[in-house]
């Protein structure tokens, strides 16, 4: 393939007119012609159907435009990239972070995002999943770090950048600090605060294990439930990425085992600022595990 | 010491008849469709692009060949058996090709840390970049579609690139190295259908020759 036949066919998806296509493309209608027959060689059927008054994907063309679209932009970007530091800077990064997410599943890649561009500044909203998911959507954000679960928008390409385990937190002159690691049975008849911000393990554990704990329901993020663990007012069940300092025991909850997959996220089939498609590209080449198809 | 050639030939030998049909299947239609007409050629510009470093930097194509000459070569992953064979005789061709004040810089379509694994596994000499999404290699002309029965057998034997590439869309690079000049022009090129023929090191070394000495006419 090669990137002027891809960007012919891009174009025309657009347009679906092959004379307005080859106009946007600065070329003659026979070129961007032949070489589309090119490209429909080499994928092995047509693109196109080509009626009179009417062009429109073949389900091939449906199938393989995201691909080819994918392709063209990590072109672009790649070409940004290079321009870096000749061109106008992108200003900023906005990243949205969902529930308990913490940020440093992507501050590797930001830092060689800053490299790129040393006079980013780069911003983090946390919000829960369906409000991050509209943000993207509106452009109000540039990408997301969310877990994966159901209700994620199809509109969404994501990669996993993190599985997470789950740990309890507790006061650390707690009888249950003595212990290395814990069960459902060493937490049975003690408090566990429960927050709707907090990564959902105690939901989870519940709805796994029944109802053999107390629970304090628990407002706010996964930082003010801290504060209450320190309190000694229950122990937190919280995702491992986090980094929990301070003065509490954290212990692995291994039984029953508790996982969640932190995926980056970002709208499919629109174009993408330099800065977040190079991070995208950062985090994918990096993520120390494989990615999900969406 | 065999070449890499006669170590590929080997290679490939050793393959069972299913593996060397869904191969020989691949090749022909590429070379059918006239693939390698429309790779970068010599006399031409290599795109101007940079991509993730095995370490997660972005680096530039640009900063290496402005510095001498640099050898670019497109490899699919280390699950390739070729590739394999080709990153280790670039190891060990590499002080040759660095004594003659040029870079190498491997690029792959691999993501998910796996530009990292193999640039340790092959030294830790020359840089491997992560091209995600296969933009350079878009660039280049170098990147196909492998079709469905090659995707099958890569399945068959676990390699699930849609995993390993972070798409779905299983676009891979045919062999090809490059040797560009100062101006990233190319001014030697190796490329080809068939994954398991590769540029022979001694003939990138006799190309980066060639450009590292002054003119004589």
């Amino acid at each position: 393939m090669e990137l002027s036949q891809v960007r012919y066919f891009i174009t025309l998806c657009g347009t679906l007119n092959f004379t307005r296509a080859a106009e946007a493309c600065n070329v003659t209608q026979p070129a961007l012609t032949r070489a589309i027959q090119r490209l429909e060689d080499e994928l092995g059927g047509p693109l196109l159907y080509r009626e009179r008054n009417l062009t429109q994907l073949t389900e091939l063309g449906r199938a393989t435009r995201p691909h080819l679209e994918a392709m063209l932009d990590a072109a672009e970007a790649a070409r940004q990239a290079a321009r870096a530091s000749a061109g106008p800077e992108p200003a900023s990064l906005r990243i949205g972070l969902g529930p308990a997410i913490a940020a440093s599943h992507v501050a590797s890649a930001i830092r060689g995002l800053v490299r790129l561009y040393p006079e980013i500044s780069v911003h983090f909203e946390e919000a829960d999943t369906p409000s991050l998911a509209e943000a993207m959507l509106a452009d109000r954000i540039d990408c997301a770090l969310l877990a994966d679960g159901p209700g994620l928008p199809e509109r969404l390409n994501r990669w996993k950048v993190a599985d997470e385990g789950c740990v309890a937190v507790l006061p650390a002159e707690h009888p249950l600090a003595g212990k290395t690691k814990l069960t459902v049975d060493d937490l049975a008849n003690h408090t566990l605060l429960v927050g709707e911000r907090c990564g959902g393990f105690a939901h989870r554990l519940r709805a796994a294990c029944g109802e053999r704990f107390v629970q304090r329901q628990c407002g706010g993020s996964w930082v003010q439930m801290l504060d209450l663990v320190r309190a000694g007012l229950g122990l937190a069940l919280l995702p491992d990425g986090l980094t929990i300092g301070g003065d509490v025991a954290v212990r692995p909850l291994v039984e029953p085992p508790l996982n969640r997959t932190i995926l980056l996220t970002l709208v499919a089939g629109r174009p993408h600022g330099a800065a977040a498609a190079n991070l995208v590209k950062l985090c994918r080449a990096r993520a120390a595990v494989a990615a999900t198809a969406p | 010491m065999r070449s890499l050639t006669e170590q590929l030939r080997l290679r490939y030998s050793s393959q069972t008849a299913e593996v060397q049909t869904a191969y020989e299947a691949m090749v022909s239609e590429l070379a059918r469709s006239g693939f390698i007409d429309h790779v970068l050629a010599v006399g031409q510009q290599f795109p101007d692009m940079a991509l993730p470093t095995a370490e997660g930097e972005m680096a530039r194509l640009a900063d290496w060949w402005r510095r001498g000459p640099l050898v670019v070569t497109f490899f699919r992953g280390e699950w390739c058996p070729y590739c394999r064979l080709m990153l280790a005789a670039l190891e060990e061709a590499l002080p040759e090709i660095e004594a003659l004040g040029a870079s190498l810089v491997a690029v792959t379509p691999e993501t998910g840390g796996r530009a990292l694994s193999a640039k340790r596994r092959y030294g830790n000499g020359y840089e491997i970049l992560s091209d995600v999404d296969c933009g350079l290699g878009l660039g280049c002309g170098v990147v196909f579609q492998a079709p469905s029965d090659y995707r099958t057998l890569l399945l068959g034997f676990g390699h699930d690139l849609s995993v390993r590439h972070g798409n779905d869309a299983w676009f891979l690079p045919v062999p090809a190295t490059f040797v560009l000049d100062r101006d990233g022009i190319v001014r030697w090129r190796f490329a080809r259908v068939d994954p398991t023929q590769r540029a022979e090191p001694a003939d990138i070394l006799a190309a980066v020759r060639g450009l590292a000495a002054p003119a004589t006419d």
